[in-house]
């Protein structure tokens, strides 16, 4: 039996976001928004759904008097992260001839 | 990119392998701390040099420019951190690092300075003793005041050390041999007087930070223009 790929994660953006959030501490909205080439709208979106499942901690706040918005990977989407990732692989041995 | 665009398996693992090399292109230093350290070691080094090598002297301490460099050193890393978008794992780890290195320094700086007259004045008042040199030739005894043999080698040996954990934590392979670079030095430096002492703090300078940091500049540099 498979493990079933986890509907939050299976979506290019979102996948995206917590890739790059894995690797690092902390990153803000605008470092995220330029390596994963997309709009601030759609990305604002998909951080509130990583946020709802508790994937993401998103802090708001100033910073030289501009809104700032900083996310960061929680242990609960460091785990999801996990067992995405080991489904995936799942699937992929399977599929090798 | 696609809000929900959903991806085969083998999709979602090349996104994911892309988007993680994507983040660790994302902190590169600026390298101008680097730079700085490199360029005021370096210039304090050779000017050592050459004031001892041609029995000259330019005036004033040339190694106080190493601790006017702080004044800079503050104003850069309130820029960068203000302009970081992104704080990578090992970031408070090396920051920590860094600054026991600094407070090491002063610290080395301190014993330097104050071990030798404590030394003289306990020879002195608790043995009752006095050092002497004699001169082989002549037989003539002249007092000797105790001092750091070798300080230049201390230096060394603790420039290479946050060098070195940089390099290896960040895989940087320019900061990595500047540490091991020093590190030969160092060792180096055990067996030279202090006139050629002053040119290997000069070249530690040069390959511990001065490369490494016009490296990871020209890295930054090409990474904002990309």
């Amino acid at each position: 039996m498979f493990a079933e790929l986890d509907p939050i994660l299976h979506s290019q953006l979102r996948l995206a976001i917590i890739s790059l959030l894995i690797g690092v501490k902390e990153a803000e909205f605008t470092f995220i928004k330029e390596k994963t080439n997309s709009t601030a709208g759609n990305l604002s979106v998909q951080i509130q759904k990583l946020k709802d499942a508790g994937y993401i901690d998103v802090v708001k706040e100033f910073k030289d008097n501009y809104p700032n918005t900083t996310c960061k990977i929680t242990s609960k989407g460091i785990a999801a992260f996990e067992t995405y990732v080991n489904a995936l692989q799942q699937y992929l041995k399977v599929q090798k001839p | 990119m696609a809000e929900d665009k959903q991806l085969n398996p083998q999709e979602s693992l090349q996104l994911i392998t892309e988007t993680i090399q994507k983040a660790k292109g994302g902190f590169h230093e600026t390298g101008v701390s680097a730079i700085l350290w490199g360029s005021v070691v370096s210039i304090a080094g050779l000017v050592s040099f050459v004031e001892v090598y041609f029995n000259f002297y330019i005036g004033f301490d040339i190694w106080l420019i190493v601790l006017a460099a702080i004044i800079p050193q503050i104003f850069i890393s309130i820029k960068e951190n203000k302009n970081k978008k992104v704080i990578a794992h090992d970031e408070k780890f090396l920051d920590a690092t860094w600054m026991v290195y600094g407070i090491s320094i002063f610290a080395l700086i301190f014993y330097i300075n104050i071990v030798p007259g404590v030394s003289e004045q306990m020879i002195t008042h608790y043995d009752n003793s006095q050092l002497f040199t004699k001169n082989i030739t002549t037989n003539e005894l002249t007092i000797w005041k105790p001092y750091i043999f070798s300080q230049s080698s201390l230096y060394l040996i603790l420039f290479s050390i946050p060098t070195l954990v940089t390099g290896i934590a960040r895989k940087f392979k320019p900061m990595l041999l500047g540490g091991l670079f020093c590190l030969v030095f160092f060792i180096t430096s055990c067996y030279t007087t202090n006139l050629w002492d002053m040119l290997l703090l000069a070249l530690a300078g040069i390959f511990n930070w001065l490369i490494p940091g016009l490296i990871l500049r020209s890295r930054f540099l090409k990474g904002k223009t990309c």
